[in-house]
């Protein structure tokens, strides 16, 4: 039945302003809301050695004031239109977005382009913000149980150090940040050139050029930031680390593997693969460990998605009592057995429906559609991907399935980390 | 170029209008409520089948059968087993969910729409015919209790916990979660038993939102739910929360946490309470949200806090109101001062005409975005459904926000912000937590992170009243980055009080709100050094009268944790 499935085509127009600037619109009347979405090409992936964390810090002086909008405001600017706002980091990008009731556009776009024009870099302002940022890692990793180790897996997989490092960064290198380096951070990354703006929702194109073309005209192209290297080596950096957490109640432990960057039909393959093993309760390790065996209380796995080599984990909380490594190699059974048989008629089926399904409601919202279309826009250079994008999943054969999984998850080439409970908590 | 334009927000465009059309309802003969809404944007379906029941009102001696209940309904129907639901389910691509809160229990299915009716009849099957299996209830029962021990890792559960056992008395909203003798006791025959009673259609309402067309998906309810037999109804009767006369502290000890969640609450309103608007704008001005009162306080000017809100949880019998936040050990008195603060603010003094006017456009602005994508505007739906607000609740709500006046915010500020009896409760380190929430209130109790009470007394060892004495000249040896470096302490106590002075090659300090709490002295002295202000705060144990041993930490800057050790010397 999901043969015959037609994904209508989302309406992309693009182009570029003459400093550099992409622009992407996709208008849509399906609510009277707008989004706007600026991706800056910087992510913990650009940090240099005892800098890292930086390009996180930066996100939140972006909201610390420019020329025209006083530090604060941005906040009250969009709330007091009936907006929601807010600014995120990864390894691959740091983005920013608005969405507001379709009229309030030209307000986002003054915003968007007074901070990349004008931002105010102040003493007390990075001091404030360093404090915001210290505490975000002590509410989101230090203070919870387990909350350090998607981080410490990343490191056990990933020898580069660009790829290697988290993006919260560590306190010690947010404390040596000075004034000079964010303002040269804003500078070399904060440039029209090293953007892209995504319009989506209810508006005119011809009045959103324009809107653009007012605001973010006359910002000045900066040199290109210096070129990165995310290369890894085949071999993943530490096969095994124990580490001692004294928030946590019970031990668990985590897998991971290197794999493809996003987008190679390897990694397509292997998110599907990801999903057949982990991914709801008819999923394989679900049925196996939670059911079955019985032996966890909980199962996850998720794929690190990335421009450059990327990974994929999969963990278990074990129930008490339970002989860790028997679970481990059930895990790695099942992974053989998808290696060597492949997925099932049945299995491809669910893939394609919930592929389709996954789909089509991502397309609801104007800020998850200007979040896609800034993506593919930033790290393809084509933002129409999102029209194809479900047709490269929908292609994957069950032959490559196997035999991606093959070379790249049934394999000793991966990374254990054991996490045990350290004293009360 | 002239870029003066730059200087001003600019003016809005043309109004791009947004009605919400009222959804088509009609009663079945079997008392089954059916909303739909027709929303034919993508082809997507979404069911909730909500049933107007809770945890509130399961039996007191079978805490935990509500949630069990639902949770079992996709663990086996007369047709087929745990697995065979979740493979049909996901084989779909689609998504059926069971879950129950304090007030209500509801079903979630959502598909693409051409598998609209098997979901439909998937939803039915498991709520009309679940078979509770043995096997599936003593996984569910071993499952559940291990889920209970991770919460008490959560420091936010912890402070939710506290909070609602203090709010609530004897009152079912005072139990958040059962305990594991609760689970133990659930039994096959208690899950049918309870399942016959509460699932039944008059206490429900089937709500359909999406790529449906009216009549055909009428059709297929009556098919699928028609022969559903009715049931009885209980009202039934609790004991009122308590009426709170003063402001008490709970401390639950989180030994090596690194922050203090603190949660400060007094009763406020039920979910149809006539304040609910004036209320709510209230609190979109006090801490709703990253420009509201709290947060520009707590994070924004002093940086203790990545963020600090407050909320309204109204429930269908009471409610509360609530302000909270996450904050490093060191300033959890300094963030409670500020706290209180904001709170006499916002009661005692007038609230500008711009903030009210903010507010309200934030209310009603987001309110499109809410209902942008299916999945918002069917929690709207069911929402109005389930607390029976008015019909034309949805198409209202813009114009019930607009007409919030300054009066009203007034009056609800008074009657429910009241700082001199709220309820204060921190989870974190008890032994660095209690000497600095000690002036808040003479009712402190500790608690531990299983729940039971502590004695405050093995805290700080004589915490209050007998504390050591340290008047006088310490000298300090302090070990900086393999340096020993000379301060000098003279401190002059007063009770638990201590002021005095910190010298160091370093700079000079004053020292104006120390304290000492049994053997552990605690102070914070600022100090110019190299032209820059430097909070440092001293920490320090007294191994005996004349011998100390502790930590410097300055606040906001790149300075290491410094261990001293050190001696009195008159």
């Amino acid at each position: 039945m999901s043969g015959n499935f037609q994904l209508p085509s989302l309406k992309i127009e693009q182009y570029a302003l003459e400093n550099g600037l992409r622009v992407v619109l996709n208008p849509d009347r399906s609510a009277p809301v707008v989004s706007v979405a600026v991706y800056y090409d910087v992510g913990s992936r650009n940090e240099r050695v005892g800098r890292t964390g930086f390009a996180h810090l930066f996100e939140h002086m972006m909201f610390q004031g420019s020329d025209n909008v006083k530090k604060t405001e941005h906040f009250q600017y969009v709330m007091k239109a009936g907006g929601t706002m807010n600014g995120t980091t990864s390894s691959e990008r740091t983005n920013y977005y608005e969405t507001l009731p379709a009229n309030q556009l030209p307000l986002a776009l003054w915003l968007e382009s007074d901070r990349m024009r004008s931002l105010a870099v102040t003493e007390e302002n990075l001091d404030n913000q360093r404090s915001a940022v210290q505490e975000e890692k002590r509410l989101r990793y230090d203070n919870q149980p387990y909350g350090q180790v998607i981080d410490l897996l990343v490191g056990m997989v990933f020898k580069n150090f660009a790829n290697a490092h988290s993006v919260i960064g560590s306190m010690e290198d947010l404390d040596a940040s000075t004034v000079e380096d964010v303002k040269e951070f804003f500078r070399i990354y904060y440039a029209p050139n090293n953007a892209v703006l995504v319009i989506s929702g209810a508006f005119e194109p011809n009045e959103a050029k324009e809107l653009v073309e007012r605001y973010f005209a006359s910002i000045p192209a900066q040199p290109k930031p210096p070129e990165i290297n995310v290369d890894e080596p085949k071999k993943i950096a530490n096969e095994y680390q124990k580490y001692e957490d004294k928030l946590a109640p019970f031990p668990a432990f985590l897998i991971g593997w290197k794999i493809p960057p996003r987008r190679t039909p390897e990694y397509n393959a292997l998110y599907l693969a990801g999903k057949l093993l982990y991914d709801g309760e008819s999923s394989r390790l679900y049925q196996k460990l939670v059911k079955g065996d019985e032996s966890i209380i909980q199962l996850f796995g998720f794929t690190d998605e990335r421009r450059g080599p990327s990974g994929v984990a999969v963990g278990a909380i074990p129930k008490p009592e339970q002989d860790l490594s028997k679970i481990r190699e059930v895990i790695m059974n099942e992974i053989t057995d998808l290696a060597t048989n492949g997925p099932s008629a049945e299995e491809m089926q669910k893939l394609h429906n919930q592929l389709i399904n996954d789909t089509v409601r991502a397309r609801q919202s104007s800020l998850a559609r200007a979040q896609a279309i800034a993506e593919y826009a930033l790290y393809d250079g084509d933002p129409t991907l999102i029209n194809s994008e479900l047709d490269e999943f929908l292609h994957i054969t069950p032959e490559q399935i196997k035999t991606a999984v093959s070379e790249y998850l049934n394999t000793k080439n991966r990374a254990l980390l054991d996490v045990v409970p350290a004293g009360k908590g | 170029m002239n870029e003066d334009f730059r200087k001003t927000a600019p003016a809005p465009l043309a109004l791009v209008p947004f009605e919400i059309p009222q959804p088509f309802e009609i009663v079945l003969p079997n008392n089954l409520k059916v909303v739909i809404f027709e929303d034919k944007r993508l082809p997507i379906v979404s069911f909730r089948l909500a049933f107007r029941f809770g945890e509130v009102n399961e039996p007191r001696d079978a805490i935990g059968l509500t949630s069990a209940m639902t949770s079992m309904l996709s663990e086996g129907t007369r047709t087929r087993t745990s697995l065979q639901l979740a493979e049909e389910i996901e084989s779909l691509g689609a998504h059926v969910s069971a879950s129950a809160n304090a007030d209500n229990t509801v079903i979630a299915g959502s598909a693409l729409s051409l598998y609209s009716s098997d979901i439909l009849k998937l939803m039915a099957e498991m709520v009309l015919f679940p078979t509770f299996p043995e096997s599936e209830l003593k996984l569910y029962k071993q499952n559940t209790i291990e889920g209970l021990k991770f919460q008490r890792s959560q420091p936010n559960f912890l402070a939710e916990e506290q909070t609602s056992r203090i709010l609530y008395g004897s009152h079912p909203y005072s139990i958040t979660t059962p305990k594991p003798g609760d689970i133990e006791k659930i039994t096959r025959e208690k899950l049918i038993e309870f399942h016959q009673k509460m699932l039944v259609p008059n206490n429900a309402t089937l709500i359909v939102v999406g790529d449906a067309n009216r009549d055909e998906i009428l059709q297929e309810i009556e098919e699928n739910f028609g022969g559903w037999k009715e049931g009885n109804v209980e009202e039934m009767q609790f004991p009122a929360p308590p009426a709170r006369t003063m402001t008490t502290v709970t401390i639950v000890d989180r030994p090596g946490s690194a922050q203090s969640n603190i949660v400060l609450s007094n009763p406020a309103i039920n979910r149809t309470n006539p304040d609910y608007f004036p209320l709510l704008v209230m609190n979109q001005i006090l801490g709703a949200g990253a420009s509201s009162r709290l947060f520009m306080n707590l994070r924004e000017e002093k940086g203790y806090t990545y963020g600090a809100y407050s909320s309204l949880d109204t429930r269908r019998l009471a409610g509360a109101f609530e302000a909270t936040s996450e904050v490093r050990t060191a300033v959890t008195g300094d963030s409670l001062k500020e706290f209180f603060y904001e709170l006499r603010r916002i009661r005692d003094e007038r609230v500008s005409e711009e903030e009210i006017t903010d507010a309200r456009n934030f209310l009603s602005g987001v309110f499109p975005i809410r209902a942008e994508t299916q999945e918002g505007l069917t929690n709207l739906i069911v929402s109005q459904q389930l607390y029976n607000l008015p019909a034309d609740y949805l198409q209202t709500y813009r114009d019930k926000v607009n007409a919030v006046t300054f009066e009203k915010i007034e009056l609800v500020a008074k009657k429910y912000v009241t700082p001199e009896k709220m309820a204060i409760v921190v989870v974190g380190d008890a032994e660095e937590v209690l000497p600095q929430v000690q002036s808040y209130s003479s009712e402190i109790e500790i608690f531990d992170t299983e729940g039971n009470s502590v004695d405050i007394a093995n805290y700080g060892k004589s915490s209050i009243g007998e504390s050591a004495d340290v008047n006088g000249k310490w000298n300090l040896t302090v070990d900086f980055q393999g340096q020993k470096l000379s301060v000098t302490l003279s401190l002059e106590q007063n009770g638990n009080k201590i002021n005095g002075s910190l010298e160091s090659m370093l700079g000079n300090g004053e020292i104006t709100d120390g304290k000492v709490t049994g053997n552990k002295v605690f102070g914070t002295a600022k100090i110019e050094v190299q032209g820059q202000s430097l909070e440092i705060m001293l920490k320090g144990d007294l191994e005996n009268e004349n011998e100390i041993k502790g930590m410097l930490s300055a606040q906001k800057d790149g300075f290491p944790d410094l261990s001293f050790t050190g001696t009195k010397s008159g």
